[in-house]
């Protein structure tokens, strides 16, 4: 037995040397990339390339399912974007409100033919509308098929040649998009692109914008800024320099269309969309042996709500955990598969060992330990160290985040709020960094059970932040962070 | 060492780093916020002196030690940002002061910098102050790998006349990325003669893997003595060409441009066929409507939209086409003149686009 408990924590120990290693990596690459990023991000005269035509034009895709707390002050928002060339397509996907009557409303819709063929298959279309106040607004009505199938649907009506999945609840900084594009006007090979997700929970939102960054006071979303921070400015930052991450946000990340429709646009059937399409486009460019990048930048910001109490958070963590799992699984021939390159060899290893199995390993040596601890096979000064060092390790990360965030975009700007985050970044290793452990542990649970459900999520709406309090309105959740 | 002590050393290695980060940010925090506060005074004070400046209140020097007391990065965005506002002999005024400083001939010397922001930091500059002695220096940025240098380079050609310039901006024009293409093509419209004379003589090199690029971009200069070019290269072997070539000639309204186009129209590619009725579509020759009205029946989808959409520029004879063929006996041209029929005008006007 106590061999098997030293086996055992050998195998952690190697684990856990191994992965801190691969985020050591991480922090180092993000260095010169946030430099590089800022330097761009500061130096670019975007007003000059705003009066040229050489932004390429976008299509904004936003599906809308029972969305009428907040459609319309979204769609305002996303037209009014400082962007010479866009349209909007907003997909109502068989809404049960009346986000459709809103909109028609709003924006004086009048229905128009179809002008494209369904290249990739969808639900039915109920009608097609358009917007006589707003020329760039394009709005489909369709049978409900879930968000996959409304961005599919989106995607058929789009004419450009670059598309952005936006969710209806997100908000998006007027310059973002122009920032977006910059990989495009740098000339890379780009086949997607993926911008920052912000907590915008605490700040002051008016019209749609946010015009005060604030960190929560209260701990649950605030800690969620700090793992926004760490998911977005060191971890993808870190992976530009590996090859590219296998997530971009599907609240915010423009795509080339061509290769989506070769890949045959969202998957209906999967947990987490934003996650199979990036796969499924790695793999698609990897086969036809087409050079490509799939970059993140960090200076486009949209902003979006997170969960505020920990029942809704723990349904969120457990499905994107769920699709996670899921995903490895569907596209495990790519595991350790020289033929695609860095992503087989480094980024699939990564997610399905260092993300997928973490909370599992976690737990394991939990039990080990404490086995170890009670056969006195352990000795208990080395396992509370271990235990120290490796949540240590944790706060690190998470100071890291907090130092690119300061020496970069410093979007907060009250020294309150920057006391907050070093704070949020410290605590977060005890109970917060367990609690999510088991939401993801669940998550294993669900899999086998073959449990396929969203969850729901009760939205305060921005204008919390303000003055005004919007109906809580129930709504499908998609995952700004993922 | 044991492992427990290895374990003691991490411990403490990492105790003492995070107390350090957290000093560092909360220091990084205090520095630029007194850093800010020290050079605003001086930002407003050049704005100020700018402002007068511009109305001929002030003279170049004080712009110029308004400037040096700025760090070089924020001197250089303080010039871009005002260079709209400010007539151009009044710059070439102010570059030839900033010339001879200290400050600007090492922003200069950074052309052959081996770091691309510094590049990008001289080319900036150039963009507002270059002289004529800069042309060799604005020739090798627009040479240079990195697109955001080249983009800034481009602007230079609106400050600086210079064929050369021009001539080199052009060659490089097909290689480059589309969007900084794009840039460079908005940058070279503004320099029309020496282009127009460059792009002539390229026009006539048919095996230059280039040609569609230039094609495009001759395309949109819609001058005159580009036509000709055009119409010969109406039979190139390349599909991409063929395609550019019937594109631009929407744009040159001329007998010559139609009997090309007519040519074209039977092409085996249909991307060249949906090119083709578009420029038709432009050009509204009474004459070439049954040729569009034969594209409704073109066994590709996109060649249709396309005959319908041009039909609609046709005016009445257009219209009438579209109303027969809707109760014709073809279906799918049938459906096409139904759709085209029961789009707005504004629908319409967003597809011209």
């Amino acid at each position: 037995m106590s061999s098997v408990i030293h086996g055992g924590d050998l195998a952690i120990l190697l684990y856990f040397l191994v992965l801190n290693s691969f985020y050591a990596l991480l922090l180092v690459l993000s260095i010169p990339e946030i430099w590089e990023q800022t330097r761009l991000a500061e130096d670019e005269d975007f007003q000059r390339l705003m009066q040229s035509d050489a932004l390429p034009p976008i299509t904004i895709l936003v599906p809308a399912h029972n969305e009428s707390a907040t459609i319309e002050a979204s769609v305002t928002a996303i037209l009014t974007l400082e962007y010479r060339s866009f349209e909007i397509i907003v997909v109502n996907d068989g809404s049960k409100d009346d986000t459709l009557e809103r909109l028609r409303h709003a924006f004086d819709l009048y229905e128009v033919p179809r002008t494209y063929p369904e290249t990739i298959a969808t639900k039915a279309l109920q009608a097609l509308y358009r917007s006589r106040t707003r020329t760039r607004l394009l709005v489909i009505d369709k049978e409900n098929g879930g968000k996959a199938d409304s961005l599919n649907a989106a995607i058929n009506a789009s004419r450009f040649p670059l598309v952005i999945a936006v969710d209806a609840d997100t908000l998006i900084e007027p310059d973002a998009l122009l920032r977006l594009t910059r990989p495009f006007l740098l000339g890379h090979q780009i086949a997607a692109v993926g911008g920052t997700v912000r907590v915008a929970n605490g700040c002051t939102v008016k019209d749609g914008r946010v015009i005060d960054a604030r960190v929560p006071r209260r701990f649950l979303p605030g800690v969620q800024v700090v793992e926004y921070l760490r998911a977005f400015l060191f971890g993808r930052l870190g992976w530009n320099r590996l090859g590219g991450s296998l997530v971009i946000s599907g609240a915010f990340g423009l795509f080339r269309k061509e290769y989506l429709h070769a890949i045959g646009g969202y998957r209906r059937t999967s947990i987490v969309e934003d996650l199979d399409l990036v796969v499924r486009l790695h793999r698609y460019l990897r086969q036809r042996k087409i050079r490509y990048e799939i970059p993140f930048i960090p200076d486009p910001v949209a902003w979006t709500e997170v969960p505020e109490s920990g029942r809704i958070l723990s349904r969120q963590r457990e499905r994107w955990h769920r699709g996670l799992v899921a995903a490895m699984w569907q596209y495990k021939g790519m595991l350790f598969n020289p033929r695609y390159g860095r992503v087989g060899l480094i980024a699939m290893p990564f997610f399905t060992f260092g993300e997928m199995l973490a909370p599992l390993i976690e737990v394991v040596g939990y039990v080990i330990t404490a086995g170890g601890l009670l056969l006195g096979a352990v000795n208990a000064n080395f396992a509370l160290l271990f235990v120290l060092v490796a949540w240590g390790y944790g706060m690190l990360l998470s100071l890291w985040a907090v130092v690119l965030e300061e020496v970069s975009f410093r979007r907060y700007r009250r020294f309150g709020d920057l006391l907050r985050l070093i704070i949020y970044a410290t605590l977060e290793n005890f109970g917060y960094r367990q609690r999510t452990v088991w939401w993801r542990l669940k998550a294993f649970w669900s899999v086998f059970r073959q449990k396929h459900a969203w969850g729901e999520m009760v939205r305060k709406g921005f204008e919390t932040a303000g003055k005004q309090v919007v109906e809580p309105a129930k709504a499908r959740r998609t995952d700004a962070q993922r | 060492m044991t492992s427990l002590q290895f374990l003691w050393v991490v411990a403490v290695a990492q105790g003492v780093l995070l107390v350090a980060l957290i000093i560092l940010i909360i220091l990084n925090r205090w520095f630029r916020v007194r850093r800010s506060a020290r050079l605003q005074p001086r930002r407003q004070e050049l704005n100020a002196v700018m402002q007068r400046w511009a109305m001929g209140q002030a003279s170049a020097a004080e712009v110029e030690r308004a400037l040096a007391r700025l760090p070089v990065p924020l001197a250089i965005d303080a010039l871009v940002t005002s260079s709209a506002r400010v007539p151009g002999e009044r710059w070439q005024d102010l570059s030839r002061v900033l010339a001879n400083q200290w400050w600007t001939r090492v922003v200069r010397t950074n052309n052959r910098s081996a770091r691309w922001w510094k590049r990008l930091e001289c080319a900036r500059f150039l963009s507002v102050a270059a002289t004529p002695h800069d042309i060799g220096r604005v020739l090798r940025l627009l040479r240079d790998h990195h697109p955001a240098v080249q983009i800034a380079a481009a602007t230079t050609l609106e400050r600086l006349t210079s064929p050369v310039l021009v001539t080199a901006a052009l060659d490089r024009l097909p290689l480059l990325g589309p969007t900084v293409q794009a840039y460079y093509a908005s940058a070279l419209k503004r320099a029309r003669p020496a282009v127009v004379r460059h792009l002539q003589q390229l026009l006539r090199r048919p095996e230059d893997p280039r040609l569609p690029r230039l094609i495009e971009f001759a395309g949109r200069l819609e001058h005159a003595d580009l036509r000709e070019p055009f119409t010969a290269l109406a039979t190139h072997r390349d599909p991409e060409v063929r395609s550019q070539v019937a594109r631009a000639l929407g744009k040159y309204p001329h007998a010559e441009s139609i009997a090309a186009l007519r040519l074209l129209a039977q092409d085996r590619v249909w991307a060249v066929r949906a090119q083709v009725v578009r420029s038709l579509g432009m050009i509204a020759d009474p004459a070439t409507v049954p040729l569009v009205r034969d594209a409704l029946r073109d066994g590709e989808w996109w060649v249709r939209l396309r005959a319908g959409l041009a039909l609609t520029r046709f005016g009445a004879a257009g219209r009438n086409v579209l109303l027969a063929v809707e109760v014709g006996a073809h279906p799918p041209s049938r459906d096409m003149a139904r759709l085209v029929l029961g789009l707005t005008p504004q629908a319409l006007a967003e597809y011209a686009a």
